[in-house]
């Protein structure tokens, strides 16, 4: 039997999967992911070890107060992708993954060296909003259905249209009229707020949270949860996130040969799947045995 | 030439120039497309012709002039707002979204139409299943227009290259154009082919009251199909005027024949 902590992982992961998955599916190569959800997990830590009025002194955390983390570090995260996404995305591919690559590095040499984070050691005591991982294992899949059920109504909508036209030609959709600015600009919104609240949840689940949280490697890790599970549906990172979280775990032994094995599969994974474990022909072939798929593809 | 009452260009130039460098690829062109008129634009390679369509698009911005629709010049324009403008277009070297069934780039021209209450896309209301079927059923219309209702649910890049060509032209007048620039449209297809191109460029003009602005290289077929030329050499508008004037003009001879010693 799995471990219910590591299937809370595994959760987690599928989320930043989502995040990853939600501009590169319009193309855009965005590692910004860790820099939000780092944003996401100092805002839990901060404030719940900070502002006794949230209740951290209580035996179990109130949940009203982790649906308020929620909602402001969501609004934070929002409000810092749109003041930086309008310059950001003005860059294409390698050049985009470069900058948000170096905004991560920025929040994290930030998150280091400001006065109330913790510095290296980080944030501890974390108060705890449920008693046991099962308790976080069904926040975390509460989360991820919401998440994921978002992502599939948008591929279903104008907005999944322009970002696929985007993604395989910007120009001629600028040409059809898609204001692809803006395109890119809210898929980069909704993945930082995906991002943030995963790191809210992660904070608390984590118990401790720190600058090493939001770093390179998780950029590489997130976007290895895409790649591998395949970025043509919202299955996909799903699908990626949840297997790339569980098998380092189950091979702990190893340690830190974890990231050869990403690296491996960012090298590796393209040669054998070039669109990754869930292509559209899977779910093509899996719809014959899906009683509802057919009348929701054909509306 | 005495050409229609002085009515208000639909689309006007306006000494546009375009440098790249040291090349000047558009020198201070001027022309007015009428509404309601299939006006041609033709020329030698390197003539400046898609310089001149990339201007009027939004996609260069001209060094110098400028380009007026229905009377008020294009500020600032961006492709998307040219295309808002009611300006649509082909490209020379096909641009479709090649991953995407041929329905779906139908629908990405729909992309205006296609604007709902988000709540109701969210979740899949049913008012916005009926609008989608709705849009499905303009995008059929639209691929039937160019024969291409069949190949609906088949990618982009599976087709062939004269269909590719048609299905360029469905997506443009998916997004409801009032003019409609087609590039090269005939390059690469068969005289059959290009025969049914006429035939099909002239239907949309009529079903849609669409103004046509087309650069072709296929002279006997812009000679029959548009209504005005003007010919374009080394970035400067040559001649203007009707097919049978500018297949006299000694400067149009000149240019593809090379001038006499």
């Amino acid at each position: 039997m799995i471990d219910p902590t590591l299937l809370v992982q595994m959760v987690l992961g599928a989320l930043l999967g989502l995040s990853v998955y939600l501009p590169l599916s319009g193309g855009q190569l965005s590692l910004a992911t860790p820099g939000f959800y780092a944003i996401g997990g100092y805002m839990a830590a901060l404030l719940s070890t900070g502002w006794p009025a949230l209740g951290g002194a209580a035996p179990l955390y109130p949940l009203p107060s982790l649906l308020l983390e929620l909602g402001l570090a969501g609004a934070l995260a929002a409000a810092v992708a749109l003041a930086i996404g309008g310059p950001v995305l003005k860059l294409r591919g390698i050049y985009l993954a470069i900058a948000t690559i170096s905004l991560v590095e920025i929040l994290r040499v930030l998150n280091l060296n400001l006065p109330f984070t913790g510095g290296a050691v980080g944030i501890f005591a974390i108060p705890q909003p449920f008693s046991d991982p099962a308790g976080y294992l069904g926040a975390a899949l509460l989360l991820l259905l919401l998440v994921g059920l978002l992502c599939q109504r948008l591929e279903g909508m104008r907005f999944g249209r322009a970002q696929a036209a985007i993604r395989d030609d910007e120009l001629a959709a600028s040409c059809m009229g898609i204001d692809t600015a803006r395109v890119k600009l809210t898929a980069f919104v909704i993945s930082a707020v995906i991002a943030a609240l995963t790191g809210v949840l992660s904070a608390h689940f984590l118990n401790t949270w720190n600058a090493r949280q939001g770093s390179f490697d998780a950029s590489i890790t997130t976007l290895a949860f895409v790649v591998f599970g395949g970025s043509r549906s919202w299955l996909g990172p799903i699908a990626g996130g949840l297997a790339l979280t569980a098998v380092p775990e189950l091979l702990r032994p190893i340690g830190d040969l974890r990231l050869i094995v990403y690296g491996l599969v960012i090298v590796v994974g393209p040669v054998f799947f070039p669109q990754g474990l869930i292509t559209p022909e899977l779910l093509k072939g899996l719809a014959r045995w899906w009683p509802w798929r057919q009348r929701e593809a054909a509306p | 030439m005495q050409q229609r009452p002085p009515a208000e260009p639909l689309l006007a130039i306006e000494a546009v120039s375009c440098r790249f460098g040291g090349l000047l690829a558009l020198d201070a062109v001027s022309l007015q497309v009428q509404e309601g008129e299939i006006f041609g634009l033709i020329g030698p390679n390197g003539a400046g012709k898609t310089t001149l369509f990339n201007v009027i698009s939004g996609l260069t911005p001209p060094s110098g002039g400028r380009v007026l629709w229905r009377g008020t010049p294009m500020s600032r324009p961006s492709p998307e707002r040219v295309n808002r403008l009611g300006i649509a277009r082909t490209f020379q070297n096909l641009r479709l979204f090649d991953s995407l069934p041929v329905i779906e780039n139908v629908l990405v021209g729909l992309h205006h139409a296609a604007r709902q209450p988000l709540a109701g896309a969210l979740l899949a209301s049913p008012a916005f299943r009926r609008r989608q079927a709705v849009l499905r059923s303009q995008a059929i219309e639209l691929l039937a227009l160019v024969d291409l209702a069949e190949l609906a649910d088949q990618t982009a890049a599976s087709l062939s290259y004269g269909d590719r060509r048609r299905l360029e032209i469905a997506r443009a007048l998916a997004t409801a154009p009032a003019l409609l620039l087609l590039d090269e449209p005939a390059a690469g297809m068969n005289p059959v082919e290009k025969d049914d191109l006429c035939a099909l460029i002239d239907r949309i003009r009529a079903h849609f009251a669409l103004t046509v602005l087309i650069i072709e290289h296929h002279v006997p077929l812009m000679m029959r199909l548009c209504d005005r030329l003007a010919v374009l050499n080394f970035g400067e508008r040559i001649a203007l005027g009707t097919p049978e004037q500018v297949r006299h003009d000694p400067a149009v001879i000149e240019a593809y024949l090379g001038g006499q010693p």
